[in-house]
Formats: C-alpha cells, structure tokens, sequence
C-alpha cells in the first residue's frame, strides 16, 4: 500500500496543473478584464454595439451624454450638443475619436472587485461647455477648429470642431457644408501651417545660432533661394530677430531656414511632437509631416516658413504652445477634468522664456494689443497658402497670466488671414474663458 | 425597486461570497488538517521481539523500503509476500515469487495463498514471525484512540452555513421584480435542503460522521440549481427544475447505493466482468443508435430523457480500471485494461465526442501508473495518444477549427471565438461579487448553463464563488490523495484517485476551455453544469472516494471495524450506550 500511496501523488500533478491554470486565468482577469468587458457583445452595457451605461459631464457638471430608456442621450440644450458633438461622438460612432467610444472602458464603471456596476460610472471631462459653444459661434460655420487648455496641469477647457451638427437631429448627407463633417479637426486633421510654423523655426535658430540676438535681418520684398524666388508679406527693411517674428519676414526666416538646414528642422519638429501621431487619452491624433530637404534648395527655405509639404495637427501645435507658456515644461494635456498627468520638458527654461518674450512683442507691436482687450497675450498668427489661392487662418498662443494660464489654437481652413479672421475667434474664447474664471472667483 | 429588495441584493452580494469561502474552509480543514492514524488490523512479532504493525488490508512485506511491512534482512527478497485480509476477516499470506520463499509453520506456498490464523508461526525464507490479527477489545481501544478528537468541525454547522447561504440564493431570486415563478425557485431550493438534511441523518442514524465530501457536491449542487433557474425559460422553468432535482435524487441515490455497494471488496470485485462488458454494450449501442448534438453523436434517447451513456461508462470504467494489491502483484499485466481504455477512448473519439475521450484517456493515464508505477508506460501511451490525437484533427474539421481558434478568441470575436469571448466578457463584467442571481446576460447565449457555466456562475454570483466551486473539487482530490495513506485496499485507493482525477480533468477542459486557456471542447462542469446523466455520474464518482475514506466511523462506504462505537457530538467516539449516561 505503501507504493500505491505514493502513486497516488499522481493526482495531485493534475490538481497543480489545474491551479497553476487559475492563476493563469486568475492574472489575465486582473489585466485584461476591463477590455473584455468593454466587447461591444457585452449586452450588460452594449445594446446593438452602442454604449448604453455611464455619464459625461464638463467640468461644472453639466450632463453632455447621459443615458435615458436604454438609449443614448445627449445635453438638454441644441448649441452644447453642437459645439461638444465631436468630443462626444455621434450615436451611430461615425466619430470615432468621440469620448463615447473611446472612453467607453472607462464608462462602464468597470473595476476588477466590482465589476460592472449598474449605470455605468460618470466622469466629468475637463472641457467648459459654455466656452465651446462661445467657440463654435465664434467659427460661425467655417470650417475649423479651437483648441483652448489649462497649460499649468494640461486640462483642456475647450475643444469643437466645425462643421458640427445637432445629434438629436442629424444633418443632410447631401449638403456640401457639412463634407468631412466627422472629422474632429483638433485631433483628427493636419493642416499647411504657414507662419506660426516660424515658431519652431525659431526654437531651433535661438538653441543653435549663438549670435542670433546680434544679428540684421534685411528684408526686400522678396529673396532667392536656390533660383526661386521667396516672396515677403512686405518689404521691412533692416529687422532685429524679434521685429523678423512680428513682421513673419519670410526672408529672415528663408535665410534661417537654409542657415540651419533641413536635418536640423526636422529633427526639431520630431522632437516638438510635430511629426508623430500623438495620444490623448489613448486616443491618437493625427501626424502631422515635416520633409528635411535638400541644403540650399527652395523647398527648404519653404519648409522653415511652413509652407512645402509641411502639415501640423492643432493639437500638437497647442501642446507647443502650451509647453513655452508653462516655462517649456507640458503638462500633458487632458480631457478628463483634475488633470495633473505627466510633465514633460519640451524646450530649456532659456530657449521657452525667450519664445514667450517675442510672442509677446509680436502682440505689442505686430498685432496691437486693442484687438485683444485686457489680455496679457503672446501669439503668433498665421496665413498658410494652401495653393488654391485661399489660405488657412491660424492664430495660437497664450496667456502669461497665472490666474488665467491658458493656451490656445484656432485654426480657419481657407479662413484668409491669420490675424484678421483667427484672431477675432482666439479674442472671443479668451474673453469667455477669463471672464468664467473670475467669474468663480 | 424598495429599499428592502435593494438591501438583500447588496447584502447578499457580500455575504454569499463570504458562506461560500467559510464553507470550503471548514470542509478543506476537516478533511485535510487533521492528522489521523491509518488503522490497525494485527501485528506481526518477529523472533528477535520486535513487532510491526499490520494496518491495511492489503500488506507487502519485503526488504524494500517501500513494503508495507519491512524486513532488514538480507534473505529475504526486496518484494517477497503479500498479506491481504477478505471482507470476511480471513487473512492470506501470498509468495511473490520470492528466492527464499513463503511458508506457514512447514507449509509452502505454492502459489494458491495460505490462510493464516492467529498464533501461525510464518516464514518469509529464514526470518519468522508470529501473527496476531487484533481481537474485538483490541480493536474498540483502536477505534476510541482514532477518534479522540482533535480540533473537531462540526459537519452539521457546515451543512447549515450551506443552508444559509441557499436561502439568500434563493432570496436573491424573489427579490427580482421581473421574474416569474417564485414559488417554483423557493420550493426547488427547499428540497434540495431537504435532500442535504435527510443524506446528513441518515449519516449519523448509520453512525457515521464524515460528510465534508457530501457538503460541498451539495454546494456545488447549489450552484448548479442557481444555473438552471437563470437559464430556463419562464415556461421551462419548472419542468427544468422538476427535472434537474430528479436527477439530483436519483444521483444522490445511486451515490448512496454505490457506496454501500463498494463496502464489501468481494462483491465489488465480482461485478467487474459484468460492468465492462455493460459499459462496452451501452457504447456500442450509442455508436449504433446515437442522436448527433451539435457535432458529438453521444447522446441517446430513451423515454422522454436524453441520456449521455459516456458519462455511466465513466462510472464503469473506473469500477473497473481499480484493482486490488493481489492483482497488481501476482501475475496480471494490464493488458485487458489498456484494450478496454482504448475500446472506451476509441468509441468516444468515433462518436466525435473530442472532450470525453480526453476525460479518459487523462483517467487511464492516472490508473495505469497507479496499477504499474511505471512511468514508462504511461509517456508509451501518452506519445500513442498524440498520435492519433492528430489523427483526429486531420479526420474531424470542426475539432480542427476549435484547436484553431483556441488562444485567438479576440482575433475573431463574433465568430469562432464568440462563445468564450461573450463568456470572459460576461464573468468579468461579474467581478469579484457578481451582479446578482439571475440579474446577469449571460443565460442568453446558447450552452451558457453546461459549457460556459463557469462565467456563468462567475457572472452573476462573482469570481470568489466561482473559484470556490473549483477549489472545492481540487480539495476532494487532495482528500483522495490523502486517503491513500490509510486505504485498506489499493482498490480503493486507485478508485478514489482515479474518480478525482476523472473530475479534476473534466474542470479543466470545462473552465479552461471556456476562459480560451484551453481548446474548447465542451464537456461539463462537475456537479454545476446543467444536464442529467453528467450530475448522475458525478455522484456516483464521489461514491468512489466515500470508499476510500477510512476515518474511524467517518464513511458509511467503509465498514466499521468494529461495531459499537459511535461518533459523538463533539467528533470523540462514544461506546453505544455511554450517551446515557451523560447528564
């Protein structure tokens, strides 16, 4: 019996075969339980592939998407569904980057002692709802899209897209307005970005040109490189670096732009977060592109301005920004309202302060401080030529004002001037943004 | 919903999960904690005064460290004899082909056995011993020194935190506005109480006292029943439920019947021809006249009932597989067992029934090594099995696709993953609690309450009672283990194994195969998993390792070694009669 008894121990090898199998299952619920119960099968939370459990709110608690009668429902009022429509995402998540769908993990509720509660969970997001809506009628139906965040803990306050439309009440497949209408522009589009491109142009001339505060720019009208001719906003004449910013001498920075040469640039814009598709929230953002030409070609001098075959995502532009305003420090930016994420350093404390100085010159003697009333403001517009003959309005900058640190973006596809028609939408946020933070206060 | 019926679902949500963890320790406590000693049968007392204890029914004496019964001397052989007592008492002392031999007083054994009485003076070649099997005073003081309690578990108190915890299961039910038919679920859940209470007196009106392996089958029961209410249709419910507490009862009383039935090694030993060629008929007769379902042929339809003859042919198929240290020993190869494992293996296989065939070739592994103690033999069978395990899969498509689509579900969600995905889905949205009795989704999907039972359970009751229901038959197989310590016969030892084995496999390839860490192969959970002959079956298994359980007045499978004596409350021995005497 005694050798039988020691056979025996045979079972128990199935017995530790079947409990090394639970700690298996046991860790892989633990790691994988939150996507497996975000399976749009899942009927505790999905009805017909739609997420019906949880709540968003912004950041003052007002419900943007609750859920009523087993069914999705969005805010009680017609211009908050429309300026928060491609955060959210549509009913049917034709937008893909909506928080519905992209946060549905997080909807649910879901946590590994608990599981699926009932309802969902509801998180507030960071945006301001009234102040999307002061920027979707800022837009006043052109295409584009304002960007606005926190740059001291990455909130981001506002964030619409146009053209948008009414959720509850949908729009006519047939209308021209509304091509690409589910596109979020903030994340999901890079544009030609013409002149505030100058700003990364500069970044890498103040890090690599010593003697870059000492130096004339000369500016006639127009130069040549590589035989074609760069054509100028104007002629401005003898400029310091910081007049050449104001004035966006497309000569001074042509003559830049072949000084530092394409590798340079590009490594630059990779570094800045311009090139790559970027995450917010675990949800990516489009790339934007930025080509290292040849040394002394047009297309170099081009790309420095902008222009070629560059492309930039608003939002990366506005963690850029962001980013020079914070001390060249980004708190990664966040739609879920606390913040507080990650810090990363961008830009040297030097090369972010020196940014910010000429930022602001550009809006003391470049732009005049009258088009933006009480705003201790830094910016720079742009106007990229897009080839048709039209071209983007861009105008981004920030705040150097503690109790109101914010950065910001808007973007005008075919809009015209930057200043002209950007600027007037950048004035019209910040005034709705400062006023709703003393309002609080 | 009122506050009252929110109240009860919180709470319960908290506090079955709790019942079911304190259950499952005190039965794994009582029945492995404790130390007990094997019992004694008689005494061998050799010519230089020393003595060694006779303390199984079936005895190998020799050299060999690993005897039974050792002998340090050097003429006799490492593995010379074989003493082994009968039902009946009568001892027997076999040579094992030893070079000195075996005799009693002059009296050689040529091979036929001698029986041995007390005082007989044997030989084993040069060294002699006197035998002295245990009179009837001797073995009461045995059995009052086994039973002097330790630290004592009350099975009563275990039954009534199961009780407990049924009632809010049951609570939980009716505390459900949208459900139908409250009635029906309190009554079943009130029978199946009935039928735990009436197993549990009849244990002690047999003066018995083990029932840690009865009260968790009750537990896993328990859940089983849950399964069938969330299940069922509401026009199906109480038929189901008629239908699953009639096969509980007919388990219950074929377990009943089995145990009592494998007391006697004779008689049980004599029904081995009979069953195999029983278990052989009733698999030739489902290849004949079996009903396909959904892609295995093993079902058969007799009456009103559908019946699974596989899942009888496992009871058989272990009934006969287990052998008796006689047999192991004396001449016997396993010849005939390997030609009914594969006639068994192969049958299944034919039938496309790709899990029950694995259930017992894993069994056959188990007893093979057991009966030879040759791992040579079994990695021979296990590269035999692989063979034409790939036979199989280049033969049968459709098990092809789910070797396929095992370790990719999420490749392919909606399709050949959609059973375990929806399953993983559903058992982690349950979390660690459960989102309630009958509140989950996952009753929807077609198998959920056999194949997918697990998430199921793990779904509406929450991982912790989910993972207690596999704890508590990992933990009948550590009893098994460990009663071989104390077995009386290597039958039973090897039966008791060999069922837990049986059990232990059929989880795995159930909760693995439905979790994706495991091909899917739809074989049921042990006791849980909705359906009749598998709950049938699964009793009639745990009778098995009721046999094996030779704790002093501990099973009603195991005879007494001596009567009068009876557990008392507090798990010490009384002496019939003593109870009166008490204030």
């Amino acid at each position: 019996m005694k050798k039988i008894k020691a056979r025996a121990y045979s079972t128990l090898l199935v017995a530790l075969c079947l409990l090394a199998g639970v700690l298996v299952y046991i860790c892989r619920y633990a790691v994988h339980g939150r996507d497996w119960v975000a399976f749009p099968a899942n009927q505790a939370v999905y009805q017909d592939g739609r997420l019906t459990a949880g709540v968003l709110t912004d950041r003052g608690g007002l419900v943007l998407a609750d859920v009523a009668d087993g069914a999705r429902r969005y805010a009680a009022d017609a211009a908050t569904r429309v300026a928060c429509l491609h955060l959210l995402g549509d009913r049917a998540g034709n937008i893909g980057t909506g928080a519905l769908l992209q946060f549905a993990d997080r909807l649910t509720g879901y946590s590994a002692v608990t599981g699926l509660p009932a309802g969902g969970a509801t998180l507030r997001l960071s945006v301001d709802a009234p102040l999307c809506v002061t920027a979707q009628e800022a837009l006043a139906g052109r295409r584009g899209a304002v960007l606005l965040m926190d740059y001291t803990n990455g909130e981001i306050l506002c964030m619409t897209s146009s053209p948008s439309y009414d959720p509850d009440l949908g729009f006519d497949p047939g209308d021209g307005r509304y091509e690409g209408v589910f596109i979020n522009r903030c994340i999901s589009a890079a544009y030609t970005p013409g002149s505030v491109f100058k700003l990364v142009t500069m970044a890498a001339a103040i890090e690599t040109l010593p003697d870059l505060y000492e130096r004339s720019f000369s500016c006639t009208g127009s130069t040549l490189a590589d035989g074609n001719q760069i054509n100028c906003t104007g002629v401005h004449g003898q400029q310091t670096i910081e007049q050449a910013l104001a004035n966006s001498c497309n000569c001074a920075f042509a003559a830049l732009s072949l000084e530092l040469g394409g590798e340079t640039l590009a490594r630059y814009a990779a570094d800045l977060g311009f090139t790559e598709a970027l995450d917010l929230d675990g949800i990516p953002t489009a790339a934007g592109s930025f080509d290292a030409a040849d040394a002394g070609s047009a297309a170099l001098a081009w790309s420095g301005i902008g222009q070629s075959t560059d492309l930039v995502c608003p939002y990366a532009l506005l963690r850029y920004v962001a980013a020079i305003g914070n001390g060249g420090v980004l708190a990664q930016p966040t739609l879920f309202a606390g913040g507080g994420g990650k810090e990363t350093r961008l830009l040297s404390p030097d090369t972010a302060q020196a940014l910010k100085s000429m930022m602001n010159y550009n809006v003391v003697y470049g732009y005049g401080e009258g088009s933006f009333p009480g705003l201790t403001l830094c910016a720079k517009s742009g106007t990229a030529e897009v080839g048709d003959g039209s071209s983007h309005a861009w105008f981004t900058g920030f705040l150097d004002d503690p109790e109101h640190p914010y950065a910001f973006v808007v973007v005008i596809e075919n809009g015209g001037g930057g200043l002209r028609s950007a600027g007037p939408v950048a004035n019209a946020v910040l005034q709705a943004a400062v006023n709703t933070t003393d309002g609080a206060n | 919903m009122d506050a009252l019926t929110q109240g009860i679902l919180i709470g319960s949500k908290w506090v079955l999960p709790i019942l079911a963890v304190w259950l499952l320790l005190r039965c794994v406590r009582s029945m492995l904690q404790e130390n007990y000693e094997p019992e004694l049968w008689a005494r061998l007392e050799f010519s230089d005064g020393t003595w060694a204890d006779v303390r199984h029914w079936e005895c190998i004496i020799g050299r060999s460290r690993g005897c039974d019964i050792v002998i340090p001397d050097e003429q006799v052989d490492r593995t010379h004899a074989a003493l082994i007592r009968s039902d009946r008492g009568q001892w027997t002392l076999y040579d094992l082909n030893s070079g000195g031999g075996t005799a009693k007083g002059a009296l050689r054994d040529e091979g036929a056995g001698l029986d041995v009485q007390d005082g007989d003076v044997l030989f084993f070649a040069g060294v002699g011993a006197v035998f002295h099997p245990l009179d009837e005073a001797q073995l009461l003081e045995n059995g009052v020194r086994r039973s002097v309690p330790g630290q004592f578990i009350s099975p009563a108190v275990s039954l009534l935190v199961l009780t407990v915890f049924q009632t809010l299961l049951a609570l939980q039910y009716s505390a459900d506005p949208g459900r139908s038919g409250a009635v029906s679920i309190a009554l079943s859940f009130a029978v199946l109480c009935l039928i735990q209470w009436g197993c549990y007196f009849l244990t002690r009106a047999l003066d018995r006292s083990g029932f840690e392996l009865e009260t968790l089958a009750f537990f896993l029961c328990t859940l089983g029943l849950s399964v069938t209410v969330t299940a069922a249709s509401e026009q199906l419910l109480r038929q189901q439920l008629l239908r699953q507490l009639l096969f509980l009862v007919a388990g219950v009383a074929l377990f009943l019947l089995l145990g009592w039935w494998l007391r006697s090694l004779r008689r049980t030993k004599a029904l081995r021809w009979l069953l195999a060629l029983a278990a052989l008929g009733l698999l030739a007769l489902n290849l004949a006249f079996g009903r396909s379902s959904y892609g295995a042929a093993n079902w058969l339809q007799i009456g009103g009932f559908s019946l699974q003859p596989s899942e009888f042919v496992k009871v058989a198929y272990i009934y006969v597989g287990a052998a008796s240290l006689d047999r192991l020993y004396r001449g016997r190869n396993l010849f005939l067992f390997i030609a009914f494992s594969a006639a068994c293996v192969g049958a299944l296989a034919l039938m496309g029934d790709f899990g029950g065939a694995l259930i017992f070739f894993a069994t056959f592994l188990v007893i093979s090594f057991m009966r030879s103690g040759s791992f040579a033999t079994v990695f021979l069978a296990i590269a035999g099995a692989a063979l034409a395990g790939l036979l199989v899969l280049t033969v049968k498509p459709y098990i092809a696709q789910r070797f396929a689509a095992w370790g990719h579900v999420w490749d392919d969600p909606y399709g050949a993953g959609w059973q375990q995905t929806q399953a993983l889905s559903a058992a982690a949205g349950g979390g660690l609690l459960g989102v309630g009795a009958g509140r989950g989704w996952l009753h929807t999907i077609f198998a959920a309450d056999t194949d997918l039972v697990f998430c199921l359970v793990s779904e509406e009751l929450g991982l912790i009672v989910a993972l207690c229901a596999m704890l508590a038959l990992i933990a009948i197989a550590f009893f098994a283990v460990r009663t071989a310590a104390g077995g009386r016969s290597s039958y039973y030892v090897i039966a008791a194994c060999a069922a837990a084995a049986m059990m232990l496999v059929q989880l795995a390839l159930n909760v693995f195969g439905s979790t994706d860490i495991l091909p899917f192969t739809g074989v049921t959970f042990p006791f849980v998993s909705r359906g009749g002959s598998s709950l049938i079956s699964c009793w009639m298994l745990l009778a098995f390792l009721k046999a094996a359980d030779t704790r002093q007045n501990a099973s009603f499978s195991v005879r007494l070694s001596v009567k009068g004596l009876r557990p008392a409350e507090d798990g010490g021995a009384l002496l019939s009669g003593e109870e009166a005497e008490e204030p």
